[in-house]
């Protein structure tokens, strides 16, 4: 907070500091974009590929990060929302029974979708606390698994739903690794805007409180279970549309890709960044989908030093990578938006 | 100032792409290597490595030594359509056997597709091919196969007239225990139960202990090892004397062991390679596996190497230098004769011939009970 | 239909007494440091192959009246080495992170339960290793059920072992730091309990009771593998919830309810529901089952009613 305040005050004291601020906060976005289209015109496809896996577990992070990160709840079934934003997007647009939407229309049943899930889910777990809630959200997450092995008829069960359609947005079809990274690109910076705006609202606030000290919060007349039931369907559907995406750019989904597994990775990607931090999420979500990548040619030795690698960190950095002051107010001031 | 920038990374990346057709002609497989199904995936590699070998050592392929580039994709979708894309960048990459799960394939051969890549695929579920992509190829038997030979034995062979049925909620498991189902019944046999299970269990007594009150003639179980020999040996100690059949998965000795050799006995496993002792090739092989890893050859093993094999052949015409698509070619006009059996394909890439073979325990080994060829 | 449901219940009461067991080790180091040991089921695992080892050497060397005594010195030495890597990875992996959040050892187990589970794999084996039957195949039949020697031994010996470590932790010294520390670690160390000390203990039994459970698991279905771990110890440590976790009777109780879940899921849901709910909906029932027990006992069915006030700890994480 202090240094908040004396950024500001800075900023405020020197008008020629102000200016060049202003340059410099138009200029460097601007700059960043540039190198990000040069990189990913030239880059090698792969490479593209991981960037794009990376954002959508970007998105999937800044989604659980609402829930665990912020209001301190320990969700261990996130994968469902996922799920969830996968199948929409795989039933309403492929061959399965010959329904082909909008992707873009997909995208926001899916995340709402999800979200109405996340709240359903909410509801009776909202007396639960601690870890009671991280089993019972460990057991909805494989409950909406096992139920997408076992309606065959719905989700063509183990089998997967093959040839989903490719998504056209203004009559551009989306296949290549490339065309997705425009399309995640602005998503994760509206997500990211978007929550950042939250985290510094009065429900953000609310959120910490409750983290921090429940009993307390509802004394101080915060309403927790609006707040709890808030943050459950709004990181629901942000899960639900990084889902949406993830079977348009697979064109392919089945419930070998929503085990627990996925809702522990996750859950690793905003702890080892740094938990409720967003610039964390991003660190992590980074780290973790690029440290198994760097060990494919270790082939079969890859996932013995890639949990290797995972005690080493964390025994490192207990509280993650980023510290919490490394937030995007951070950010935004380096970049002299302050 | 972009444009210098573009050129200098294009020239940079000619120079990439230059340096690494200097290097060896390498073939690519992906497959998993470090979760449950690893026992499969790398018994498999390692068949395709026997006969990378074999080629090198016999001076490889148009003077050039080939290399196998192992990848890990830990049956997981995403995965292996990120190792699609790590292989269909790197130039020095001509073919990919890959991939083992059903599930791996079919996404994966989108990414292959773009890039023109010869893709030769282990996976046997009939919706891989169901694309019609020209660059992907099966040299075997897909699950119609496998679990429809199996039905027409057990109602012709054996007179049976109920089957239960059990799968492993798995795309290999159901499908062809679907196939099997749809077979059975068609064949006039009634379907007693169909239950599915879950591919990591151990405990099937719960599920025994009902199918033993239906007694039916014959129980079909569609899933892989170890679970196969552990439904089985419990079958067999809580009483049940019902024919037991099983898909290719369990060509192990390693079901004999886990069932025990007195429970094991008479059960029958579906497998494509006629015996390892009928024919001079086949003997060769197991021989050289087992000097070559120490042990003895996993169930997909020939079929490994089987594929390698072809890619060798396919690669020979066009020389020190083959191009993906020259080899996407020469894998089209295919007529060679592999480990088990001719290889040739059809429009869709599907073994034009596929054969399939019962073999029954007996006395603790796996002796041939049906032979079948056609289609 | 008796003998079917007596079969049942056979059937139901072994794998119960195996998740049991297991079930001990995760509540006893949940009771004290409130976390998810996720390596405890790679520790399980180490068990079943350790003693596959030892196992070997022993029917090499021993036969006769002699191999009853060898089996217990199996049995004691797999309880020791695999109690002593239970200590070792506290001591590592979690005691350095005692202080920080309470998702970093919990993220840390999930660490070494990759490193221990490939370390295995690359190591030891890929292939699933026929574990010896060192019992005798008896079986026998009661009331149209069939009941093996195996069965009867998993279950007696599981019940021992139970019986025993109630008596340790209720009876000794020992005990009653363990119980000390598991009430309140901060109140137990001002009360001048090293509480390493306990905290090593407890890691050394729960360690040690899972490798029983992993000879037992692999003596009943007679393979040793890898991966045999993950899945049971989700199973386990879903009992333990079940029975209330930081409750010893409770994991017990737990174990055995889980056992019967699945075997009612298995065995005769398909019947009572006319065949419209198939086998495969097994786990489905098992999870909404714990689901609707945690909303109405939300902390298990014999843990202790914690109420929001008596919440030791203001932060969950």
């Amino acid at each position: 907070m202090t240094s908040d305040r004396s950024a500001l005050n800075g900023a405020a004291a020197s008008p020629a500091l102000d200016r060049l601020g202003r340059a410099r906060a138009i200029a460097l976005p601007l700059v960043a974009l540039a190198a990000a289209v040069i990189a990913v015109l030239n880059a090698p496809t792969y490479y593209v590929r991981v960037v794009d896996m990376v954002l959508i577990y970007v998105l999937l992070g800044t989604g659980l990060n609402m829930v665990v990160g912020y209001a301190g709840l320990l969700d261990l079934g996130f994968v469902a929302f996922y799920a969830i934003g996968a199948y929409s997007y795989a039933i309403l647009a492929s061959g399965q029974f010959d329904i082909h939407l909008h992707f873009a229309l997909v995208l926001v049943i899916g995340g709402a979708l999800a979200g109405l899930a996340g709240v359903l889910l909410g509801i009776p777990v909202l007396r639960l606390r601690g870890d009671y809630l991280a089993i019972v959200t460990l057991g909805f997450g494989e409950i909406v698994r096992l139920l997408l092995n076992n309606l065959d008829w719905l989700t063509n069960g183990p089998q997967g739903i093959s040839r989903i359609d490719e998504p056209r947005i203004l009559g551009f079809a989306l296949a290549e690794p490339q065309d997705f990274f425009w399309l995640l690109l602005p998503l994760v910076a509206i997500a990211f805007t978007l929550v950042w705006r939250l985290e510094c609202s009065i429900l953000g606030l609310g959120w910490a409180a409750i983290r921090e000290d429940q009993d307390a919060a509802r004394g101080i007349g915060i309403n927790t279970t609006f707040a709890k039931l808030l943050a459950f369907g709004l990181s629901a559907t942000l899960g639900g549309v990084a889902g949406v995406v993830f079977a348009a750019f697979q064109r392919f989904v089945d419930p070998v890709s929503f085990s627990f597994w996925e809702s522990l990775t996750v859950v690793l990607i905003i702890v080892i960044g740094g938990l409720g931090n967003l610039v964390g999420v991003a660190v992590g979500a980074a780290a973790l989908i690029v440290l198994p990548e760097l060990l494919r040619d270790y082939a079969e030795y890859r996932m013995l030093l890639y949990g290797a690698g995972l005690v080493a960190v964390i025994l490192m950095r207990p509280r993650g990578l980023i510290d919490r002051r490394y937030n995007p107010a951070w950010v935004m001031r380096l970049l002299g938006w302050r | 100032m972009q444009s210098t920038v573009l050129m200098s990374a294009v020239a940079a990346l000619a120079l990439l792409g230059s340096a690494s057709a200097l290097a060896e002609t390498k073939i690519g497989t992906a497959g998993p290597l470090s979760n449950a199904e690893a026992l499969f995936g790398k018994t498999w590699q390692n068949g395709m490595q026997l006969a990378i070998d074999e080629a090198n050592a016999a001076g490889g392929v148009g003077g050039q030594k080939i290399q196998l580039v192992r990848q890990d994709d830990q049956g997981d979708p995403k995965q292996g359509t990120l190792i699609a894309q790590k292989f269909c960048d790197d130039s020095s990459v001509v073919a990919v056997i890959a991939n083992f799960n059903s599930g791996v394939t079919i996404p994966s051969s989108d990414t292959y597709n773009r890039c023109g890549m010869p893709q030769v695929t282990n996976s046997s579920n009939p919706k891989v091919t169901a694309a019609g992509y020209k660059n992907l190829f099966r040299p075997m038997a897909n699950d119609f196969m496998q679990g429809a030979a199996p039905a027409t034995y057990a109602l012709k062979t054996l007179r049976a007239k109920s089957a239960a049925i059990v799968h492993d909620k798995q795309a290999f498991g159901q499908g062809v225990a679907d196939v099997f189902k749809a077979n059975f019944e068609k064949g006039g046999g009634k379907v007693t139960s169909y239950s599915g299970v879950v591919a990591t269990d151990v405990d099937f007594s719960a599920l025994i202990t009902k199918i033993k009150t239906e007694s039916p003639d014959v129980v079909y179980y569609g899933g892989t090892m170890p679970a196969v020999g552990l439904f089985l040996k419990q079958l067999r100690e809580l009483g049940l004397k019902s024919a037991f059949f099983a898909a290719d998965s369990a060509f192990l000795p390693d079901l004999i062991t886990t069932a025990g050799a007195s429970n094991a006995e008479g059960a029958i496993v579906s497998f494509q390679a006629p015996p390892y002792d009928s024919s001079p090739k086949l003997m060769k092989f197991a021989v050289d596996y087992k000097k070559a890893f120490n042990e003895e050859p996993g169930p997909y093993s020939a079929y490994g190497y089987n594929q390698a094999a072809i890619i060798l052949a396919a690669m020979k015409p066009a020389g020190a230098s083959p191009t993906r698509a020259a080899i996407v070619k020469e894998l089209q006009a295919t007529n060679y004769d592999g480990l088990m059996g001719n290889v040739a394909f059809d429009e869709k890439g599907e073994l034009k011939e596929p054969s399939l073979f019962l073999y029954k325990v007996h006395d603790g080994k796996f002796v041939l009970e049906w032979p079948k060829t056609g289609s | 239909m008796a003998g079917f449901l007596l079969q049942q219940l056979v059937n139901a009461l072994t794998i119960g007494a195996i998740y049991a067991l297991i079930a001990l080790g995760y509540t006893m180091v949940y009771g004290v440091l409130r976390l998810i040991n996720f390596a405890h089921s790679e520790l399980f695992m180490l068990g079943a192959h350790i003693s596959y080892f030892l196992l070997a050497v022993a029917a090499a060397n021993a036969g006769g009246a002699a191999l009853t005594l060898v089996l217990l010195l199996v049995f004691a030495a797999t309880f020791v080495v695999v109690g002593l890597i239970g200590v070792g990875i506290e001591a590592a992996a979690y005691r350095p992170l005692r202080g920080a959040s309470r998702l970093a050892p919990m993220l840390s187990a999930l660490g070494v339960s990759i490193v221990l589970q490939n370390a295995v794999m690359l190591f030891v084996s890929r292939r699933p290793l026929p574990f010896p039957a060192f019992l005798p195949q008896l079986s026998f039949e009661l009331g149209g059920a069939i009941v093996t020697a195996k069965q009867l031994f998993i279950v007696g010996f599981s019940a021992l072992l139970m019986v025993g470590l109630t008596r340790f932790v209720n009876a000794t010294s020992f005990g009653v730091r363990i119980r000390a520390v598991s009430e309140n670690l901060q109140t137990a160390q001002l009360l001048g309990i090293n509480i390493n000390v306990p905290i090593s203990l407890i890691f050394f039994i729960g360690a040690g009771l899972g490798a029983v459970a992993g000879i037992f698991y692999s003596s009943y279905y007679g393979i040793a593998v890898f991966s045999m771990g993950f899945i049971v110890g989700l199973k386990a440590f879903t009992a333990a919830i079940l029975g209330g976790i930081g409750s010893i009777p409770g994991a017990m109780l737990g174990g055995f309810a889980l056992g019967l879940l699945e075997t009612f899921g298995t065995g005769l849901l398909p019947i009572v529901s006319a065949g419209s709910i198939g086998t495969e909906y097994r786990d489905i029932f098992s999870f909404s089952v714990l689901v609707v027990v945690l909303l109405f006992r939300p902390s298990g069915l014999l843990g202790e009613t914690v109420t929001e006030e008596g919440m030791v700890y203001k932060r969950d994480f």
